[in-house]
């Protein structure tokens, strides 16, 4: 649902939640972490979560919105710390059950649809390319800090509805 | 990574990259290597006729723990510890307050110590009915040919139903408010403190955790009911279960309580042989007079044994030092259960599969008897008039030096060891986590699984399915290292010929994607 917001730009007024995955106790895996709180600050009245947890102790920060955007660490190695990378849930193919194990955020969301849940619509990952994720308290790469205005930006602009890739 | 137009690409951002790589082949855009040192690995040796001749699974470690801990105060560790891992938080925060305890020399009072092991009771079944349902559940309730395909969560809804997928979803949800109302926030717990807890329970909370645990007990009977018709209803399961392929005669580590019943709080810790019969006994406090570490060139693991046994290599057998804990090793250390239904239960699991039960397996199984104990255990805590005392804390006084804590986390014993200067700040910390008490009975389920699957040097990409199984029961906790996106753990296998040069290496990403390259 969008209505013309005060600016005359439209906004989207439908239920929105930023989470936020990390762990702050362990070098870059922190960022997302970070992130969550100059998010919040960026926009308050806006629904931020942190979350240290992993896979199916996400169901209940997975469900309940129209629209959930995912602030997370990444590795891809396919670019330089700190670069942004935005994406839709089907761009990660990620195919549940390869090892049940090792459950995910998207396995999570496959659950929550499977059992008809109040599941997203809409899932937008926005992913900080990181450098150090193995060291516990070791220190954040400065390449990865410099990415968290950029994605204090992007999660506002997503917020606001802007399309997402 | 599946990137073939790359350098032809004028795309330059990564989500432009994965965008077009997805329109054309719907594949992987996102590495699956994520925070991990290397993959979940493992290597695999033949021998001249082409057989295994070793196999080695090496699984990541995060880095430098003891390192960090040092010089920080020491009532920190509950909140620090529970931070480490993404899936048993309350284990370790549970474990680090009694080594707290320890450390500080003073006793928590009763209802502290009742308010504990309500949350940890609660906790014990949340997970494991999380992990019968959705996480070991694929393999036993999709029976053991289903393809890999449809060995996942959506695959058990699908069989079990709708219905039960929700019942699962929401016990825990209620479980984990018992958590949350007693201990605030379970990944930044702040419950555990020295000599007890930082909050009363109140009256008018009594009945909301009266009515959650008489749930529980029911969904834990369900769940046992479920297991009897899907997997014990089914002769195929039953020979897997008893299979050899999945079977070690080792030693048996877990705590028991003062009737050697099974306990997940406190107890002795007991040990039985592999032929059955208490072997050892110590407190928690004398681990190291009784467990030592091997360390093995290829894996960051320190591999645990009985150290009056040593280390003998990963065989199996009375004169080998290795041990195995979590759900099958406390019920083969304990002479039953301390309650009633779970008792039952554990009757009929023994009638069926002697004792001790040596099937790695079974451990599934075992799980759901401890389900309904963990039930049982959250209702007579429930009942108890002393839970809602005001007494809960008792304050220390005397100057702290050395401090160790022992509990069952819902992978096994779990070991907590500080020492600190008499300011209570840390000088060094020595953690022994479950899986590592299981690491070298885990190793050896690999090699034999390894075996079994590959003759006259013909490999192929279903060893996986059959390695995965073998360690899958153990429910190795590596979830610490695998929440950063995608979440899902690759494994890599790798070949070598006698001479030990790589030969092939099959790899299955995250995508469910396999790779075979020579």
């Amino acid at each position: 649902m969008r209505t013309e917001g005060s600016t005359g730009v439209p906004e989207r007024t439908d239920r929105v939640r930023v989470l936020c995955l990390g762990n702050d106790l362990i070098a870059d895996d922190g960022i997302g972490i970070t992130a969550a709180e100059l998010i919040r600050r960026r926009l308050p009245g806006v629904a931020v979560v942190e979350e240290a947890m992993s896979g199916l102790y996400l169901i209940e920060d997975v469900i309940g919105v129209d629209r959930l955007i995912v602030v997370d660490a990444v590795i891809t190695g396919e670019a330089p710390p700190g670069t942004i990378h935005v994406l839709g849930e089907c761009d990660v193919a990620v195919v549940p059950g390869v090892s049940p194990h090792y459950v995910g955020l998207f396995e999570t969301l496959e659950l929550v649809r499977a059992l008809e849940l109040d599941a997203p619509d809409e899932v937008t990952l926005v992913c900080i390319e990181i450098k150090d994720a193995v060291t516990i308290g070791g220190a954040m790469t400065d390449d990865v800090l410099r990415a968290l205005p950029g994605v204090v930006d992007i999660v506002a602009d997503l917020v606001a509805g802007a399309v997402p890739v | 990574m599946e990137h073939e137009n790359a350098t032809q690409d004028p795309l330059r951002t990564g989500a432009e990259r994965a965008n077009a790589s997805y329109m054309q082949q719907r594949r992987v855009v996102i590495d699956p290597i994520t925070r991990l040192e290397g993959h979940g690995k493992i290597d695999i040796f033949l021998n001249d006729s082409g057989g295994v001749d070793r196999a080695f699974f090496q699984v990541p470690e995060l880095r430098g723990f003891e390192q960090f801990v040092v010089g920080r105060p020491v009532e920190d560790m509950p909140q620090i510890t529970s931070r480490i891992c993404g899936v048993c938080p309350t284990a370790h925060h549970m474990v680090a307050a009694k080594a707290l305890d320890a450390l500080y020399g003073v006793e928590p009072t009763l209802t502290g110590r009742l308010i504990r092991e309500l949350v940890y009771a609660a906790f014990m079944a949340e997970d494991h009915a999380l992990h019968f349902y959705f996480l070991g559940g694929p393999d036993f309730v999709m029976g053991p040919d289903a393809p890999a395909a449809t060995r996942n969560v959506l695959g058990v809804i699908s069989k079990v139903g709708k219905e039960v997928g929700l019942k699962v979803i929401e016990m825990r949800r209620r479980l984990r408010e018992i958590t949350a109302l007693a201990g605030g926030k379970v990944i930044h717990p702040v419950l555990g403190l020295p000599g007890g807890v930082s909050r009363r329970i109140k009256l008018d909370e009594v009945d909301q955790i009266k009515q959650v645990a008489d749930d529980a007990v029911e969904f834990a009977e369900f769940s046992l009911q479920l297991f009897r018709d899907v997997v014990l209803g089914s002769s195929a399961y039953v020979d897997m279960i008893t299979s050899d392929v999945y079977s070690h005669e080792t030693y048996y580590m877990g705590l028991v309580d003062e009737n050697d019943k099974v306990n997940f709080y406190d107890g002795d810790v007991r040990v039985v042989a592999p032929t059955g019969g208490e072997w050892d006994r110590f407190a928690g406090k004398d681990y190291l007079d009784h467990v030592a570490e091997h360390v093995e060139p290829w894996s960051y693991t320190k591999f645990t044994y009985l150290k009056q046994l040593g280390w003998k290599g990963f065989v199996d057998g009375a004169e080998s030092g290795i041990y195995s804990v979590a759900p099958l090793a406390r019920l083969n250390v304990a002479d039953g259960m301390a309650t009633p239904r779970a008792q039952a239960a554990y009757e009929e699991y023994t009638k069926t599969l002697g004792m001790p039960v040596h099937h790695t397996l079974a451990n599934h199984w075992a799980r759901l008897v401890e389900l309904l104990y963990a039930a049982e255990r959250l209702q007579e805590l429930a009942n108890h008039p002393e839970l809602t005392g005001d007494d809960y804390r008792r304050i220390p006084t005397a100057t702290p030096s050395e401090g160790i804590g022992v509990i069952e986390a819902p992978r096994g014993t779990l070991f907590h060891h500080y020492q600190t200067d008499e300011r209570g700040i840390v000088e060094k910390a020595n953690l022994i986590v479950a899986t590592q008490n299981n690491s070298a009975r885990i190793a050896m389920s690999v090699e034999k699984a390894a075996k079994g699957a590959i003759s006259g040097g013909h490999v192929d990409e279903e060893i996986l399915n059959k390695i995965e199984m073998a360690f899958r029961a153990y429910d190795p906790c590596h979830a610490c290292a695998t929440h950063t996106l995608p979440g899902s753990m690759p494994l890599i296998l790798n070949v070598h010929d006698t001479a030990g040069s790589p030969m092939l290496e099959i790899r299955r990403d995250a995508d469910g994607g396999v790779y075979r390259s020579a």
